[in-house]
């Protein structure tokens, strides 16, 4: 990186996926660009990335899935089911794709405590699945919390022995979008930019830095009390929440400008510490969540 | 002849699950189910912080994620002692409102009706069968809401955020009820919001289930199951609204009655862990996994209500609230989701009218050195329930027992089955090389795999193949 990148302001940062993503579409419509195959694979997780990514409006889900890429697999939308399924995603091994995982990557027992499907009577698991795609993938989206880092899925005492996917795929460049789960335009943003203009920018852990680029405290409306040292005591005061836990001073992330569902709110303006969903070593890093006695008064003596 | 026909993965559901059944003479004469992936939240909340519990358990579920964050609200508040005000509980009702409709209208469009209705659109929606009936009319109608529901689930979720900062993973959900203060400018945006997804599910979500269900009249008579209905009571118990929706009750053959929730047990002589002993209350051990144990052949605990297995979800809470007397099949409980998202959304229109704005329900909460609760509520799919204990300020003790457990429990030593392998158990199959019925009987359910895989694990038989 040879300049500074500078905090975006927040209209330039709300309209950035929206941006990308309609300039996506208008080229695909022209025949400018092609039509992307997209992979996405769910392993050891909650499934909850898809379902905010059915949340998405920047572009709207529908218009992105039939529009911008051509979905081959996905275990929560697609028709098929059994080996049909998954013939379909073995099909795509011998095409050009981009591989979206959400889902840590489960080691124990070999993998098999964590079983996507099953592929000529014997089941496929989410380690080797992740193994045999992410090397073929032309591109690599590790997407939500557990892909990225192990996430809740690799919470202690850890019991599948999960891990990120980088840990399996050491040697491959991939671009990583932490939250728990991902907000729908990091993703749809970052799918975007790698149609249009190839992989984004990132930061050394390779987070895009469109949107991971600047600490929530930095740009937190709640900034001025803390500067002040007005603190919140219990959930609900509309003060600073730092004595309560809130992890904003060191989440890189952009909600406090891009906030949540159609931009409505966030868990600071629900008058909660943010938990640092977005940020590497989420939960365990980021627990206590929530505590009344974070600081303690010390008396004059 | 015997046929066996594994389905894996079955797509379109939250989370993975596998499906083996035997086939005879074109029927089912077997049936077991089993969940691909394993996390242990149990033993992950050992040792965290109590309050941590409401946003920790929600990471559980992606599509019903305020599910567990009302359980384990309610778990703290009966061993915190602390009894939320009505205007809380109204508040965090109206959040757990904006789910059912999320989840409802997603699971029906999404999930179920790819297998009835031929999508063309997208080559994603290609189906392994082809048993699609409908009139081209109809088919192109619900494929276009099946793009338009898109928007509503999402506003759904967007009134969920209103009041509960952001979803999935809703941060208002809390003990007391609700960590913000409702405002009129809040309560207008929701009810502004509601009128369209009413508005929705009036005109397009009901005619289409409908419709669907008047082209596939055999799936009324299709994986019915034992017939027992369980619910926790849902939307109940308010001070001055009385019940909205249902109180806590179960069905059986020999009539209705009141709930008692210490006839709940877990059993475990078919999976794949030991206890004391192979029946328990759930307050009391969380067993130990165990996989050479004899006679095991799955890692699926199985919950019974006084011995016998139970089904939960919106059909059971319709027919113990007496609002449907149509009958217990697939296709009843595909009508029933359509039409409970009906009822939850007056019912949050109910509720809306009795939010008065600013009110403060928050305080400062001091943990107890010890302490013990359960929260049982029902959600979207059915009865969940969380037991905890407090000890030395940290969680010792977390049991959970989610609605997919109910549904897809193992069989027991009394010779019952769980719940959908006994609905599966003599479905006929037309085409065992292209079986649609079993899926469709299966998603009737609305399976939540990622929920109940908190405590599945794969089964013994995988587990000695050298998969590399």
């Amino acid at each position: 990186m040879n300049q500074p990148i500078l905090p975006p302001e927040p209209l330039t940062n709300e309209a950035i996926a929206e941006r990308l993503t309609n300039t996506a579409i208008k080229q695909l419509d022209r025949g400018l660009i092609k039509k992307r195959n997209l992979v996405y694979l769910e392993l050891n997780g909650c499934s909850g990335n898809i379902i905010s990514l059915l949340n998405g409006e920047n572009p709207d889900i529908e218009y992105a899935l039939n529009s911008m890429v051509n979905l081959r697999y996905s275990n929560s939308l697609m028709a098929a089911e059994g080996e049909n399924a998954i013939e379909k995603l073995m099909d795509t091994l011998d095409e050009d794709f981009i591989l979206a995982v959400e889902g840590a990557v489960a080691l124990k027992n070999n993998g098999l405590y964590n079983i996507i499907g099953s592929w000529k009577g014997k089941p496929l698991t989410g380690l080797e699945a992740a193994k045999m795609l992410g090397e073929k993938a032309s591109s690599i989206l590790a997407v939500g919390a557990c892909a990225t880092h192990g996430g809740v899925s690799a919470a202690r005492p850890n019991p599948s022995e999960s891990v990120g996917l980088q840990t399996v795929l050491p040697e491959k460049k991939m671009i990583k979008l932490p939250g728990c789960p991902v907000h729908p335009d990091w993703f749809l943003g970052t799918l975007a930019h790698l149609i249009l203009y190839g992989e984004p920018e990132t930061d050394n852990l390779g987070r895009p830095l469109m949107f991971y680029s600047t600490l929530i405290h930095d740009r937190c409306p709640r900034r001025p009390f803390f500067d002040r040292g007005i603190f919140a005591e219990k959930l609900g005061d509309k003060t600073c929440l730092f004595k309560l836990g809130c992890r904003g001073p060191v989440t890189r992330v952009d909600c406090p400008t891009r906030q949540w569902n159609g931009h409505v709110n966030w868990p600071i303006g629900d008058d909660t510490p943010c938990i640092g969903c977005a940020q590497f070593g989420f939960p365990d890093a980021m627990a206590p969540f929530i505590s009344y006695d974070t600081t303690r008064v010390v008396k004059d003596e | 002849m015997s046929k066996r026909i594994v389905i894996n993965p079955l797509t379109r559901i939250s989370g993975f699950m596998e499906i083996d059944v035997t086939v005879e003479n074109n029927q089912v004469v077997d049936a077991k189910t089993k969940g691909n992936l394993f996390r242990g939240f149990e033993q992950m909340l050992i040792g965290r912080s109590p309050f941590d519990s409401v946003y920790f358990t929600q990471r559980i579920c992606g599509i019903c994620s305020a599910a567990h964050s009302m359980a384990s609200s309610l778990a703290l508040e009966d061993a915190l002692k602390i009894v939320p005000m009505e205007q809380g509980k109204y508040l965090r009702d109206i959040i757990h409102c904006c789910e059912f409709l999320q989840n409802h209208i997603r699971h029906f469009y999404q999930y179920t009706a790819p297998d009835f209705v031929k999508i063309d659109q997208n080559s994603l929606f290609q189906a392994d069968h082809d048993d699609f009936r409908l009139p081209p009319e109809i088919n192109d109608r619900i494929s276009r809401h099946y793009f338009e529901s898109l928007t509503i689930s999402r506003l759904a979720h967007q009134m969920l955020a209103v009041l509960g900062g952001k979803a999935p993973h809703n941060h208002g959900v809390f003990i007391g009820g609700i960590t913000t203060q409702a405002t009129a400018e809040k309560v207008v945006h929701l009810d502004s919001i509601l009128q369209k997804i009413s508005a929705f599910i009036d005109e397009s979500m009901i005619p289409d289930v409908y419709d669907i269900a008047r082209y596939y009249p055999e799936y009324f008579q299709l994986g019915r199951g034992y017939g027992n209905l369980l619910t926790y009571g849902s939307f109940n118990n308010y001070k001055e609204l009385g019940t909205l929706y249902v109180d806590p009750l179960v069905l059986t053959a020999e009539g209705m009655q009141v709930f008692d929730e210490s006839k709940i047990q877990e059993k475990i002589d078919y999976s794949y862990f030991t206890a004391m002993e192979d029946t328990y209350s759930p307050r009391e051990a969380a067993p130990m996994p165990d996989m050479d144990k004899s006679d095991a052949y799955s890692w699926v605990k199985a919950p019974r209500y006084n011995g016998l297995p139970f089904e939960v979800g919106p059909l059971a809470r319709l027919v113990l609230s007496g609002l449907y007397n149509n009958g217990i099949s697939a296709m009843d409980r595909t009508i029933a989701r359509a039409l409970e998202a009906k009822k939850i959304a007056e019912i949050m229109k109910v509720l809306l009218q009795q939010i008065i704005p600013g009110i403060d329900v928050q305080k400062k909460y001091e943990l107890p050195e010890a302490a013990s609760g359960r929260g049982l509520v029902d959600t979207t799919r059915g009865a969940l329930g969380h037991w905890l204990k407090v000890k030395d300020k940290k969680i010792s003790f977390y049991q959970i027992i989610t609605p997919s457990t109910w549904d897809f429990s193992t069989r027991d030593e009394n010779g019952y089955y769980g719940t959908a392998e006994a609905a599966l158990i003599g479905t006929p199959i037309q085409n065992p090389e292209k079986p649609a019925e079993i899926g469709r009987v299966l998603r009737s359910f609305d399976p939540c795999m990622s929920c109940a895989t908190h405590v599945y694990t794969p089964g013994k038989q995988v587990k000695t193949i050298k998969v590399f």
